[in-house]
């Protein structure tokens, strides 16, 4: 079974990702896929009971998902290659925009060393690019204990600092 | 200036420890190559020629003599005795050793320094106006503003994996002393309709492969709203910009393929979904950043004349090397890096630790750099000039050529770079030692040469008056030379003259440019000024005239 790393711990991963055979704890299918799904064109590939969870390609538009933010449980942002960007903006956007509170996980040609900002943007779940050490990979989560920016979660505004104690 | 807090200490000494666990990954066979690069680029370090070559930030080129200690000290124990000042204001060692770049580091921390984001696809070191806060032509000092750019920009989660580098330029004065237009962004400050401060926003403008000069895509941006505008513009350029293709990735290709309309309209969208977030800064923010950079406390001192009396080498000093400043009694001094027989922008550790000195005895303990490659005292009594220069002299920095033909801006090209055409360090002596009689160089006025050892463009020669370009014709350097362009506040793109000439004829191609110009030019009128008014034409014919 495949192992990830979800809310800092190393676990097996219960899901189903596109293209293998349907998991009985949840299947992860395309966002042409999952649109089709709750527009009624297409069965759901879940068995009965299980979840369904989205996966996103660097060029979808997750503000397709709005209407499902509260009712999704897995969405999974893939990155093809380690140097791919557009991840980062829809990890962000679903968190900080459409309200997304269920798991967000990163895919694909994921670094030890990316994890960090990733957890940044929103991603609570890293489905690591093969050959990385997940250990290693949770302990980076605490690699900074400061930054400069406001996102999802910052307490301090940093850039308010000045005006704080 | 800027002085470091908590956090800032604690975020560049955690930033020091992970880059010193990955480049012991390396080392260890834990990372490869291909794994190991983007995380060293993101850190300033290239795997160059020679070596790897290491470059630090100078946040707007602003530097403490403090600092320029610690610069020096760096090149006597990690390097050869030397550093390199680069077209964006930053340093670069060429020899350090891979597994001593940690220390480097280290040691620049502790004088609040730091390589984050100085290469890499992400956004780089900010840069202004070597003359913020003392020109008299400001319209408010750049530097709170890039300060608080910097904080933002260093190691945002979202945008840290750009389809390309991105770099942005801040200036406080209609006359552009930071090249802003040829920057991703070019912010400059205005005063809008009721008074109040803020930017002009310019976008798409960049050198290399495709030079073009920014759009203005935004008149006014009240100043409370600089990073939620910035963040739009990001987030649209991670989203849209091209990443299959390295050579189309940059945004200004984004703002070409879209039209500027459509690439404003999707600002405006995505920044009136962030701008009352809590990226809106607000008076007290702006203001705890204005204070590091407060005006000295001046003395009231008249205007006088210091050259009455003095010797002629000292007159050519003063008129070419210093530069007017907003307080009467005061002038700025220009440090020149271009001493003839030596790589524009180099500096040794002796000439570093000595400069510290003077700009402690003399000026406000700190040193600028400049985007040609030279640095400035910016707060020089004008009682002091004469000793300034006496010992300016003394450390081999008073070469009074600042404006001239002997300014050049040059890349490392062959010497260093690895994907360099040409030699541009030894052609840049070919150009001095031909035009070694510095009257000539003086009746010649203002006049920029930039050269660049590849299309990549790092020494700007599209924006020369005089462009050079290092290209290979079956494996030989020959050189293109364009004219015409500027970096100022009226910049353009400088137009080929024709074929490319030969390594050893680029000094006598320039020669002819320069006999045309003397020969039509009327009463003041600069060499730009000429090519302006009577266009390439007068200038191709003499060059490539067949009895030449
Ligand atoms: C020696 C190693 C160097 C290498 C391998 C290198 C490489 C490059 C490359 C590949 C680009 C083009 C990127 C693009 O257009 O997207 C570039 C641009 C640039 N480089 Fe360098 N560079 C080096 C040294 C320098 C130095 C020493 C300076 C300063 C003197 C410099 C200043 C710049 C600037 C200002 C640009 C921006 C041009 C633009 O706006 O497109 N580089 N460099
Ligand atoms: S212009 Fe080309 S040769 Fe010069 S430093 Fe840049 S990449 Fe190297």
């Amino acid at each position: 079974m495949r192992q990830i790393v979800k809310h800092r711990q190393c676990q097996a991963d219960a899901w189903s990702m596109p293209g293998e055979a349907a998991a009985a704890a949840g299947v992860v299918v395309s966002l042409a896929d999952y649109l089709a799904v709750q527009a009624g064109t297409l069965a759901s590939p879940a068995p009965a009971g299980a979840a369904l969870g989205v996966q996103l390609e660097p060029a979808d538009d997750e503000a397709q998902l709005l209407p499902f933010a509260a009712q999704l449980q897995l969405v999974v942002v893939n990155f093809p290659k380690s140097a791919e960007g557009r991840g980062y903006t829809q990890g962000r956007m679903l968190r900080e925009r459409y309200g997304y509170c269920g798991e967000l996980r990163a895919a694909g040609a994921v670094l030890l060393d990316q994890v960090f900002l990733l957890a940044r943007c929103g991603f609570d779940a890293f489905d690591m690019a093969p050959g990385e050490n997940l250990t290693l990979a949770a302990a980076e989560l605490d690699r900074f204990s400061v930054a400069y920016q406001t996102v999802v979660g910052t307490v301090v505004q940093p850039h308010r600092r000045g005006q704080v104690g | 200036m800027y002085r470091y807090d908590t956090l800032d200490h604690t975020l560049v000494a955690e930033r020091v420890a992970q880059f010193r666990d990955q480049t012991q990954r390396f080392l260890a066979g834990q990372l490869s190559e291909d794994e190991f690069k983007p995380l060293r680029l993101r850190n300033g370090l290239y795997i160059q020629t020679h070596a790897p070559m290491l470059r630090v930030a100078v946040p707007y080129g602003l530097l403490s003599t403090r600092q320029v200690r610690m610069l020096a000290h760096l090149a006597r124990k990690y390097d050869r005795g030397y550093g390199h000042f680069t077209t964006r204001q930053n340093i670069q060692y060429n020899w350090p050793k891979l597994e001593e770049v940690p220390d480097m580091l280290a040691d620049l921390a502790t004088v609040e320094m730091h390589a984050i984001q100085t290469s890499g696809n992400c956004i780089r070191n900010t840069t202004a106006d070597h003359f913020a806060g003392i020109a008299p032509d400001e319209i408010d000092d750049p530097r709170p503003y890039c300060e608080i750019i910097r904080q933002w920009s260093t190691l945002h989660p979202e945008f840290n994996y750009l389809p390309r580098k991105f770099k942005i330029a801040v200036t406080g004065s209609p006359a552009d002393r930071a090249a802003s237009q040829v920057h991703d962004i070019g912010l400059h400050l205005r005063r809008g309709p009721d008074g109040q401060i803020g930017f002009e926003v310019l976008v798409g403008g960049g050198l290399g492969r495709t030079p073009i000069i920014g759009k203005v895509i935004r008149d006014f941006l009240p100043r409370e709203h600089l990073l939620s505008y910035l963040e739009a513009v990001l987030r649209v350029y991670n989203r849209a910009g091209r990443r299959d293709n390295i050579y189309k990735a940059r945004i200004k290709i984004l703002v070409k393929a879209m039209g500027e309309e459509a690439f404003r309209a999707a600002v405006e969208q995505e920044w009136a979904l962030i701008r009352d977030t809590a990226l809106l800064l607000d008076v007290v923010e702006i203001d705890r950043m204005r204070k590091y950079f407060r005006p000295l406390p001046y003395e009231k001192l008249p205007d006088i004349d210091v050259t009455a009396g003095r010797e002629a080498a000292f007159v050519a000093w003063y008129r070419h090397n210093t530069r007017v400043h907003k307080v009467s009694g005061y002038r700025a001094v220009m440090v020149s890096l271009k001493t003839p027989g030596i790589a524009p922008g180099d500096m040794t550790a002796e000439q570093m630790d000595g400069l510290a000195d003077l700009a402690d005895r003399i000026s406000s303990g700190e040193v600028r750099s400049t985007h040609d490659q030279n640095l400035v005292l910016g707060e020089v009594r004008q009682q002091d000039l004469y000793e300034t220069w006496q010992r300016l002299t003394a450390l081999g920095l008073a070469t009074a050529n600042i404006g001239t033909l002997a300014d050049m801006i040059c890349c490392p090209g062959l010497d260093f770079c690895s994907l360099a055409n040409a030699s541009s360090i030894s052609i840049a002596h070919q150009i001095t030692e031909r035009f070694s009689d510095i009257d000539y160089l003086y009746d010649l006025g203002p006049l920029e040469i930039k050269m660049s050892g590849c299309m990549n463009a790092c020494g700007h020669h599209h924006v020369g008056h005089i462009g050079i370009l290092g290209v290979d014709k079956h494996g030989e350097e020959w050189y293109q030379i364009t004219i015409g362009g500027s970096a100022s506040g009226d910049s353009s793109l400088g137009e080929v003259i024709g074929p490319s000439v030969a390594k050893l004829e680029v000094a006598n191609t320039l020669a002819a440019l320069l006999d045309v110009y003397v020969s039509i030019r009327e009463e003041d009128e600069t060499f730009l000024q000429v090519v302006r008014r009577v266009g390439v034409t007068p200038f191709r014919e003499r060059v490539y005239a067949p009895n030449r």
